[in-house]
């Protein structure tokens, strides 16, 4: 063959001369369309392919599989003991202004032919305060009293040698709860409450309130099995299968809102549900048969225009002292103009993230990056094992850069360690620029070890920038998210779903792009005790909430701040109202928190120990140092009978990558991927056998005459 | 003409030897992962503490798994994560429970479950001893509907992976249970 072309290459090459001159177009569309027959040029192309394909399969093998830091803490119910046991959950929530009264009821049934003992794990929202616990077993009931941790674990210990039935609930994380059950007879029901106080969060003119449910255990249809020989190894068969003393649904979910306020609008973000109004507000029931209940639960309410609320200060007197609460209501968005400032967007691309996760983070930075001013400076930081900066210097946001900007975050997948502390490092050390406030948008599934680390980082390098923390996935670490942001001096935002992530985003631009009231100082008077005492920024539509205690019932309170630069102040009268005495719950409640924090600026710890044991036991709050126990007096089970045991891992967040509980995905799927390179192969041997292939030879054939022919190398004008 | 086919095969070509070297590195990093495990177990059997079988790992061997009759060792890894679960068999829960779920892949270090027959010995290296039980059970589970029970003092070893075992596709919702009691006269 490429002896023959040798042959007619003269006779070929003075026709192709002349083609050239007289087609100069024509010629190059035809040697670009043909391809390159010219040994030389083809090595050229085969070469960059070679090396492409060599690249590639480098980085493939080179592919690390590098260590997950997740904790992977499973909620759910933990028996040691009856083979079969079943859970249900109901929840009311009874929201009165701003707080939240909320009971959780769950029904556990030991359906196993021995004693049993349960663990079992849940989550809690932001910050509730844990108050109550009662147990009814049979026609029993019983009613928990915090004590000091230790004090509750022996109490427990001791009731559960002596066969009593006995509760103990215990804080283990900010916002993870265990409840541990002794004593429950074969076939008992027993239904544990479980009560807590929440605020509720308010911004943008939409209040809102979640709730986490990742703990809930799943339903189902009918139970296919497929034996082959009877099993000993119990399995746990989920509770829709058989009919429930208490209901055949896993979880009764009833609102009722009560807001003092004209609504506009309710809505519940990811379940279905149903509001009828009352005479004093609404009630809501989650409607959905819960075929899935691994989802946050989050209801959202706006007051009608003009009833948003205001600077306000409600107080509670309990004899002794005068517990207070004031809501800091920001000045309105259109009396400040906005100000430059310099967007630092850092991506969490870890393995924790892969999923749907990573495509919300993804989807959420696009939107960020629309939302950027002419004045702005911008650059994205991605963060895994290791970081990468997108420039090396931010950017004005001209086109060129966003789309490099897009083209990169199109290409982010989630692969590799989480290692948060260098990328926060790079973004919150970067060379400040004199006239831009730097934000730092961080995003993330914030699942990550060292949180305390991190957050004394942030304490310690923040300086002047701010930190706003975007939260993804369905079961985030918010715990870690919101404090980051607050010690960021920034704010949370939550992505749930995909479709929540304009909206969110949205929100968190309205949110930082005005300036915030800044150095703000509240005029208590005398010996009060106020928190948190460190008064964060005050941005557009985030009101902030601050309790105090206070000797006697204030005159009046007044605020100060600076608003660019220029003072600011404000003033509230005491409302005095009934049925507030929550406030001291509240109060108290921030009192720990605010203790708690400061340990991460090196307080003792012993210390902050026992301030927090005595103000728990004074308030009656379930904290790290302090549970909720409850002990039946009179032994259930007979001495010589045993516990036993048995574990029901729960849901797994919605979005993640894994698709069974209590089982792994056991099935790598290579030989499906071998069987598709043997089709390529396939194809690529046809090719190689019937080179032109066979419609490709008929038109050959025909064309061969007529067609001038490729020119020789040298006469190609390539590269 | 032919060099555009040239072209094209080299495409083509090249696309298949990239699939295949990806869908083989998977039974390769499987292997090769037992390979570098064997010698952190080497490690943690000599006294050390953790032993990580490769730099970035967050995991370390914890057991050996084996059956004699056919000829299979392998080492079992801490920590049921789809990550791990490349590399070896995972131990589920605790190394201090007596009843032991064990999975792993079907297509890469699981393939020999589905030959295991009531009897079949099994041994396991665990917790500083070793232990043997028999094949007594063998099931397929839907887990849409059911979630294993583990009881710490139970004496029991299970075996899970993936069902049917030559499904082409992943992700199903069954799974091959194979349960092993200890031998009359093993502790």
């Amino acid at each position: 063959m490429r002896h023959a072309q040798g042959n007619t290459s003269s006779i070929r090459d003075q026709l192709e001369q002349e083609a050239r001159h007289l087609y100069p177009n024509l010629y190059q569309r035809l040697a670009r369309r043909r391809g390159v027959k010219q040994k030389r040029s083809l090595r050229w192309q085969d070469r960059t392919l070679l090396i492409v394909a060599a690249v590639l399969m480098m980085a493939l093998l080179l592919r690390g599989e590098p260590a997950f830091a997740q904790d992977d803490i499973e909620y759910g119910i933990e028996w040691s003991g009856g083979t079969a046991t079943a859970v249900n959950t109901q929840i009311g929530i009874e929201i009165t202004g701003m707080v939240a009264r909320a009971e959780v009821t769950q029904v556990f049934q030991n359906r196993g032919s021995d004693w049993a003992e349960a663990t079992y794990r849940f989550p809690l929202p932001e910050g509730a305060a844990v108050d109550q616990l009662q147990i009814e077993v049979g026609n029993r009931v019983l009613v928990g009293e915090i004590q000091e941790k230790q004090t509750a674990r022996r109490i427990y210990q001791k009731a559960r040698n002596n066969g009593q039935t006995a509760t103990l609930v215990e804080q283990q994380r900010p916002n993870q709860f265990e409840t541990r059950l002794a004593n429950v007879a074969p076939g008992e029901v027993v239904r544990i409450t479980i009560g807590f106080l929440s605020t509720v969060n308010y911004r943008d003119g939409e209040f809102s309130f979640q709730f986490p449910m990742t703990f809930t255990p799943r339903a189902g249809g009918s139970n296919q099995r497929f034996e082959l020989e009877t099993s000993p190894r119990p399995m746990l068969t989920s509770w829709a299968d058989t009919p429930s003393p208490a209901s055949t649904h896993q979880l009764d979910l009833g609102i009722s809102l009560q807001t003092g306020l004209v609504l506009s609008k309710i809505d519940s973000r990811y379940h279905d549900v149903d509001i009828h109004p009352t005479t004093d507000g609404y009630h809501i029931f989650v409607t959905e048969q819960l075929a899935r209940t691994d989802r946050i639960f989050e209801l959202t309410w706006v007051p009608e225009l003009g009833t948003a609320p205001q600077t306000s200060l409600t107080t509670w007197e309990d004899g002794d002292s005068v517990y207070a609460l004031l809501m800091l209501a920001p000045p309105l968005q259109d009396e400040v103009a906005p100000q430059p400032r310099e967007v630092i967007f850092v991506i969490d691309t870890s393995g924790s993230m892969e999923g749907e996760s990573i495509k919300q983070a993804r989807s959420a930075l696009l939107h960020g990056l629309a939302y950027l001013e002419q004045d702005d400076l911008f650059n994205v930081i991605q963060f895994n094992s290791g970081h990468e900066q997108l420039f090396r210097n931010p950017v004005m946001p001209m086109t060129a850069e966003l789309e490099a900007a897009a083209d990169y975050i199109e290409g982010l997948a989630a692969n590799g360690g989480t290692n948060m502390g260098p990328a926060l490092h790079a973004a919150m050390t970067l060379p400040a620029s004199t006239d831009h406030l730097r934000q730092i948008v961080f995003i993330t599934d914030g699942s990550v070890g060292n949180e305390h680390d991190l957050l004394l980082q942030i304490g310690e390098e923040l300086g002047d920038s701010r930190l706003f923390t975007v939260s993804i996935g369905a079961a985030p670490n918010t715990w870690f998210m919101n404090k980051s942001s607050i010690i960021g001096r920034g704010s949370h935002t939550h992505i749930g779903k995909l479709d929540a992530v304009e909206s969110a985003m949205a929100d968190l631009w309205n949110h930082i792009q005005t300036p915030a009231l800044m150095n703000i100082e509240v005029d208590w008077g005398m010996d009060s005790e106020f928190f948190p005492e460190v008064i964060p920024d005050l941005y557009a539509g985030e009101p902030l909430w601050l309790y105090a205690k206070l000797p006697s019932q204030p005159r009046e309170v007044s605020i100060n701040g600076l608003l660019v630069d220029s003072p600011w102040e404000q003033h509230a009268q005491p409302l005095h109202s009934k049925g507030n005495e929550t406030l001291a719950t509240l109060w108290a409640r921030s009192k720990i928190e605010s203790l708690e924090d400061s340990r991460l600026f090196g307080t003792d710890p012993q210390w902050i120990r026992e301030q927090v044991t005595d103000l728990a036991l004074d308030y009656g709050m379930l904290t790290a140092y302090t549970s909720l126990v409850a002990v039946d007096k009179t032994p259930a089970r007979p001495a010589r009978q045993n516990l036993r045991s048995d574990n029901i891992p729960s849901l797994l967040p919605a979005g993640s990558s894994a698709n069974a509980t209590g089982f792994s995905a056991t099935a790598a799927g290579w030989k499906l991927q071998l069987i598709l390179s043997f089709i390529t192969l396939a194809i690529a041997s046809g090719l190689f056998f019937f080179p032109t292939g066979l419609l490709g030879r008929k038109s050959a054939s025909t064309r061969q005459p007529m067609a001038p022919s490729t020119p020789p190398c040298r006469a190609i004008p390539t590269a | 003409m032919r060099a555009l086919s040239h072209w094209r095969f080299a495409a083509v070509f090249i696309t298949a030897a990239f699939l295949s070297l990806n869908a083989l590195w998977i039974p390769a990093k499987a292997e090769l992962a037992q390979w570098l495990l064997e010698r952190s177990w080497n490690d943690i059997q000599a006294g050390a503490e953790w032993s990580p079988p490769w730099p970035w790992a967050d995991t370390q061997p914890v057991a050996v798994l084996s059956v004699p009759s056919l000829n299979i060792r392998q080492l079992v890894l801490e920590g049921d994560s789809g990550r791990n679960l490349a590399f070896g068999p995972v131990l589920r829960g605790s190394t201090s429970s007596r009843d032991l779920v064990i999975s792993a892949h079907r297509d890469t270090h699981f393939t020999f479950v589905r030959e295991l027959e009531v009897g079949d010995q099994v041994s396991i290296e665990i917790a500083g001893e070793k232990r043997t039980y028999g094949v007594s059970f063998q099931e397929v589970i839907d887990t849409t509907h059911n979630a294993l029970v583990i009881e710490p003092g139970i004496d029991r070893l299970s075996l899970v992976t993936c069902y049917p075992f030559d499904a082409i596709d992943t992700g199903g919702p069954l799974r091959y249970v194979v349960t092993a009691l200890p031998l009359p006269g093993e502790t």
